[in-house]
Order: C-alpha cells, then structure tokens, then sequence
C-alpha cells in the first residue's frame, strides 16, 4: 500500500517510514479488527516489518544531553560550537514560531566559561551546555518574568526559582523565556498578553498550552529541553500537540518555590524533551525537597538516569508482565477516530514489548472537570490577589487607593484571566462554598480513591492526551468552554497529583502533512521512575523517524 | 470539532438525552433546564440551581478590585453564566460522607524551622516597586466608603 507520510525533502528513505507512523495504515489494521471494548487485539507482527521499511536507518531519539555532555567532556566538540547551532536555529525559526519573549544575551558567554572550565579540567555539572528555555511563569533573576501578563511587563523577580537555580548549578545554559497562556490560564497561547506560538508541525495550528512556547521551542529544535508548568494538563497537552516528550511529575516532587502561583493544590513545574531520557535527566536536576516550599516532599530522589540504556541492550520482551490499564472513558465519544487509532497502536506496540494490557473503567472521570475548573478558578481569584500594581507591577495612576487596585488589575490582567477570577470569586462566596467548592474537594477525593484502586491493579494507566490533534489559531478562542473540554485527559491527574509521561505515538493527517499525537501514561505517585523505564524502552523500538516537525526537517537525516 | 468535544462535558447520567450528532451549547443548556424545572420546590439539597442567585458580574467585580468597563460586564455574564451553569454538575452528584480532600494526597507538609531569616536580595525586591520613597512604598489616599 501507498504509505501517504509527506514531508519537506524528498529523500526516498524518509518515504519509506515505518507504518506506525501513518495512521492510515494503522486504522486500517484497526477496522479489521474485533470491536475495542472486548479485547486488545494481537496486531500481526507485520505491522513492524513491512519489507518496504526494512532499509530504514533509524534515527531513533537519542538523548541529546548526553550526546552534549560526551562531545565537550572529550573535547570532540565544544560547548560554544552546540550553542551556535543552537542560537542559529533558533534565529530561523522564531519569527515563523514565536516560542520566546525573551532571549539571553549572555549565551554564548555562558558557552565559553564552560569550555574554558572544561580546559581546566574542573568539574562541569551534567547539563553543562545544555540549552534550557524556561517557561515564563517561572522566576528568573536575571530576564524578565511576565508570566504571560502585562500586569508583569518586565518585571524582574529579586531571586532564581529554585528549578531555575538547580538548572544553573547544574551548569546548564538558560537560553531565554517562553510564551505562555497568560498565568497558566489557557490551553492554545492565545490567551498571552504578547503573543500568539504557532505550532512548529503547522504554523497556522496552536502548539497546546498553557506551555506551548516550552513545547513548540524544543519542538522546533530551538533548545535541548525546556521547563513549563502543568496545573491541569499545561505540559502534556502541548507536548502531544507539538510531537514532543512531556513529563509532568508528582506534586511534591519538584519545588514550586518561584514557579507563579495559579492554583497552588494543582501545580507542579514540568519537563520537556526530544526524548524520553533527556525529560528524564532533566527532571532528575530539578527534583528534591526544598524547604522553601512546605509543600515539597522529602522522599528520596532514586536516579532515574541509568536505565537510559541503549536499545541492544534490551531483552526481547523487556517490559513481560507489566501490567497496563487503558482508562476506557478516555477511547469513547467525542475523541478523535484518528487519535484513538494511534493510542491502539501504541497498545499494540506495548502488547509486543510483553506488557498485558487491559481495560480499566474511572466512572468519576468525566466529573473531574468541571471539579478542577472549581478549584482552579477558586485558588486563582486567591493567588492573584497579591497583583494589586503596588510592590510590583504595572501600575496606573490613580489618587484613591481602590481605584489604583481596580484600575491596574483591569488594565494589566486580559480577558480570560479576569472571567476566572470573577468565576473564582463567585464559587468562594459566603452562601457558595458548601455548593461548589467543597463539592469539587470532594471529587478530588473519589478521584483521588478511584486511581488508587486501578493503580493497584495496574503498573501504569494509559490514555490520549487530548481528544485530538492540534487545532487551527482562533478556532476554540471565543469558546471557553469548548477549550477546557480539550482538558478532559489530563486533569484528572492533577487532581490526584500523580506523575504522567506523554510521548508521541503517532500522527493525524492534516490536509497533505501531519499533526503529531501522544499518548499519556499514569503511575502511583513518586513513580516516575517506572513512567521513565517503559517510556524510553517504547521509543528506543518504536520503528520509524524521530518526531522532527517539517520546519526544520532538511536538516536532520532521517 | 469543539461541539463533539463538548460531548466529553456532560455528565453520564444525562447521556440518553444527548443528541448524537450536534451537541450545541445551547442544545447543553436545555437538556438541563427540565432537570431545573422539577426541582424548582423543595428541600435545600435540590433547590440549588434557583436558590443561589446568579453571578452579578459587576457586584463579583468589586468584590475581586476589578474595575470592569460596564461593556465588559456585559459581554462576560453571558460567558461566565454558562461556565457556572456548567458547573451545576457538581451539585447533581451524590457525596455524602466523602471527605473534601484540599490537595493531592502525596505527602503531608513538611515545615521548615519557625525562625526569621533575612532576604538577602531587598534592593532587588525594592527596585520593583512602582512608587518609593525610603522606607515607605507608597499608595495615593485612602477613601473608606461604607
């Protein structure tokens, strides 16, 4: 059959990808197959090893980090010759992507101290020169911290978040700061005060949100790895968008000390990546406990980073007996055919890495959002209380002291931002509460109950991460509701503060070209460890190329 | 595409009245309204929907020291109406006797020892404020209207 993949090139090789790529073939495969609510069926072994794919070199994604590290630590290259390729990329890109709102004008320096360190033979921490873009909302001392608000507008915070400062120690270059949904309030960037990201797979699609700039910037091969904050799916959702590794951790696990508060019960700092390793290294800098945020936890940090292994190394059933269960409220109504499509080829893909895969039903699933929407709203007319334009801000001039609050708060804040605040404010009310917020507290709890009990029974749970693939700019702006509908897959697990690992698994056609899709995989809290294990072993033999969007596809062979 | 998202909104119990293929907000809101309607008398635990009042976008406003332009008013309530109705679900569910949970149950606080220390970085922290003069940020006057 015609394998219809199209990207910029025309290298014969990059024709002959392997079918896990073409949702075509793989709907195919699923159309002769039993009904879903049965069984799993046992995808023929063909599905791998179409003899036209046999040829195919795989690029498969190899940690960049690590490539990074062995390349300057043996001198075969130097950390000033990564950061150009990088900052050269990134100066192509970005006016066609607009992932930044600000860029540093120290990197290149920062690249020569390391190399100069290096030469001194002096240690260099392990994400020295590594570029890292940090999300917005997440205070930087040295550029400025908008959080996606001109009630920010150049606001410099007097102290590095402590992710931040872990990234630096770690000798890490932070290569700028990037767009957001204004205050995390968002699924597209549409709702930032300075610009809309586009999504680097198709620049008239969003990239997802609120951390779309994160996404869409590692996406394009702007920065090795980003950092992007995920209260109720804001790292996961634009990772599927964007064909990238999103790692949302369990709350707890990374300080949220300098990470903007939205709804501080929710959020958690995230991480990106091109692969599942370096969201793994990356995470792995970042975590531990802070005293500096009473919420942080003082569990031990195991090192996820050594089962990073190459792929030869695996046995051939290397995930036998892992037990998976696939949420089937998630494959219903009002999902995507072509996104359940891919989500049953990677449970195929688990099925030949020995995992057994089952059904597993969440009744309270769908109550979860209007729940989270309660709490979130809630939590963020409390926390943006303090932008009152006094001890920081944008302030407008006033000579009554309410009016100074009413006005720079109305002039600063933009529209959804303001809707949620009043919504917040109204679900607290004195009359209100037992009503609204209460309730939503008590869903969390049956939330809360229902993943305990499936993940007693299975290692890990799978879902998509969105009911689709990504959608046009403007086509969800004017529709609030239709855009938290888009939140469905994902919040659930913000209210049960559980880590969640999202990899790309397949595509959607999109006209003649192709959106990427992920899919989601939830563990038992502080097991991100295990996430990390079946992620990296699902992508090192995954068949075919690298997610590389067509932006930038003639510079890397496939 | 949004209206078949909008499918994933409603809740369960209300799937047999979903209509297949168009689910509309508007198509939402009135398979809601006969549920509303029959609960219009009664005890305090059904009453919910007519009994708290509807948001008064501009009395919220004041509440949360948001001026809003009276057109902006205007152009939210509709939209802030149909979220709170949305909302409404919670209320048709049945929790009794299950503990409001106020955050994920992953780890209890851990607090750090309840002694002052300094921030090192006060010229920075200064340097933010909008109107200063040492030692005072300063604030226009105050008018209390009650």
């Amino acid at each position: 059959m015609v394998i219809l993949f199209s990207q910029a090139g025309s290298s014969t090789r990059r024709k002959m990808l392997s079918s896990v790529q073409n949702p075509r073939f793989l709907l195919i495969q699923c159309r002769r197959s039993k009904p879903f609510h049965n069984r799993y069926h046992q995808y023929p072994k063909s599905i791998h090893a179409t003899s036209q794919v046999q040829s195919v070199s795989t690029s498969l994604p190899t940690s960049q980090i690590q490539k990074i590290q062995k390349s300057i630590l043996s001198r075969e290259k130097t950390a000033r010759q990564f950061a150009e390729e990088f900052l050269n990329r990134l100066r192509l890109t970005e006016p066609h992507v607009k992932s930044f709102l600000h860029v540093s004008q120290t990197v290149l320096n920062e690249a020569d101290e390391i190399d100069r360190k290096i030469d001194r033979n002096e240690d260099v921490g392990p994400l020295a020169g590594v570029l890292v873009a940090v999300k917005d909302n997440i205070c930087t001392a040295d550029m400025p911290s908008t959080a996606g608000s001109k009630i920010l507008e150049n606001y410099r915070p007097p102290f590095d978040a402590t992710a931040v400062r872990k990234l630096k120690e770690g000798g890490a270059i932070i290569v700028g700061k990037t767009n957001l949904d204004e205050f995390g309030m968002g699924s597209t960037t549409e709702g930032s005060a300075y610009q809309v990201t586009a999504n680097p797979w198709n620049l008239e699609c969003v990239p997802g949100g609120s951390s779309g700039g994160s996404a869409a910037a590692v996406s394009a091969r702007q920065c090795v790895v980003s950092l992007g904050s995920d209260t109720g799916g804001s790292v996961r959702q634009p990772a599927s968008f964007c064909g990238v590794v999103g790692l949302k951790p369990t709350y707890g696990r990374v300080s949220r000390y300098g990470l903007v508060a939205y709804a501080s019960s929710l959020d958690v700092i995230g991480c990106f990546g091109s692969s599942v390793a370096d969201a793994g290294i990356l995470l792995q800098a970042i975590c531990g406990h802070d005293k500096l945020d009473a919420t942080s936890s003082k569990r031990e940090v195991n090192d996820f980073t050594s089962q990073f292994v190459a792929k030869d190394i695996f046995e051939s059933q290397p995930l036998k007996g892992l037990r998976v269960g696939v949420i089937s409220e998630t494959l219903g109504d009002g999902v995507d055919q072509e996104v359940v499509s891919s989500i049953r080829g990677a449970i195929s893909h688990l099925e030949e890495l020995g995992c057994i895969v089952t059904e597993v039903s969440l009744p309270s699933f769908s109550l979860g959002l209007p729940a989270y929407y309660v709490l979130a709203s809630s939590e963020s007319s409390s926390n943006l209380s303090r932008y009152d334009g006094v001890r920081y801000g944008n302030q407008i001039v006033s000579d009554e002291l309410s009016s100074l609050y009413g006005g720079s708060r109305a002039n600063g804040f933009g529209p959804e931002v303001k809707r949620r605040i009043l919504m917040g404010t109204y679900a607290l009310s004195a009359g209100y509460y037992d009503a609204y917020y209460k309730r939503a507290q008590q869903v969390r709890t049956v939330v809360q109950k229902s993943f305990k009990a499936a993940l007693d029974e299975h290692d890990i749970l799978i879902s998509p991460a969105a009911p689709s693939a990504a959608y046009k700019i403007g086509e969800k702006k004017n529709d609030p509701l239709a855009m938290y509908a888009g939140d469905i897959m994902t919040v659930n697990v913000n209210l049960a503060g559980l880590p969640a690992l999202v990899l790309p698994c397949g595509f959607v056609k999109n006209g003649t070209a192709s959106l990427p899709v992920g899919f989601q995989m939830i563990g038992a809290a502080f097991d991100e460890e295990k996430l990390l294990r079946v992620g990296h072993i699902f992508e090192q033999t995954l068949e075919g190329c690298s997610f590389i969007p067509p932006l930038i596809a003639d510079e890397f062979k496939c | 595409m949004g209206s078949r998202a909008l499918l994933l909104l409603a809740p369960a119990f209300l799937a047999d009245r979903i209509l297949v293929n168009h689910f509309s907000i508007s198509g939402f809101r009135q398979a809601f309204r006969p549920k509303e309607e029959m609960l219009r008398v009664g005890v305090r635990n059904y009453s919910v929907h007519s009994s708290l009042e509807r948001p008064n976008v501009s009395r919220l406003a004041e509440t949360a020291r948001i001026s809003l332009t009276p057109q902006e008013a205007e152009e939210f309530a509709p939209k802030i109406q149909q979220v709170v109705d949305w909302f409404g679900q919670l209320q048709d569910v049945d929790l009794q006797s299950i503990e409001p949970a106020i955050r994920a149950d992953t780890e209890v606080g851990s607090f750090r020892e309840d002694s002052p220390e300094t921030f090192d970085k006060r010229e920075a922290m200064i340097a933010s404020v909008p109107s200063y003069e040492e030692p005072y940020i300063k604030v226009p006057k105050v008018l209390n209207k009650d």
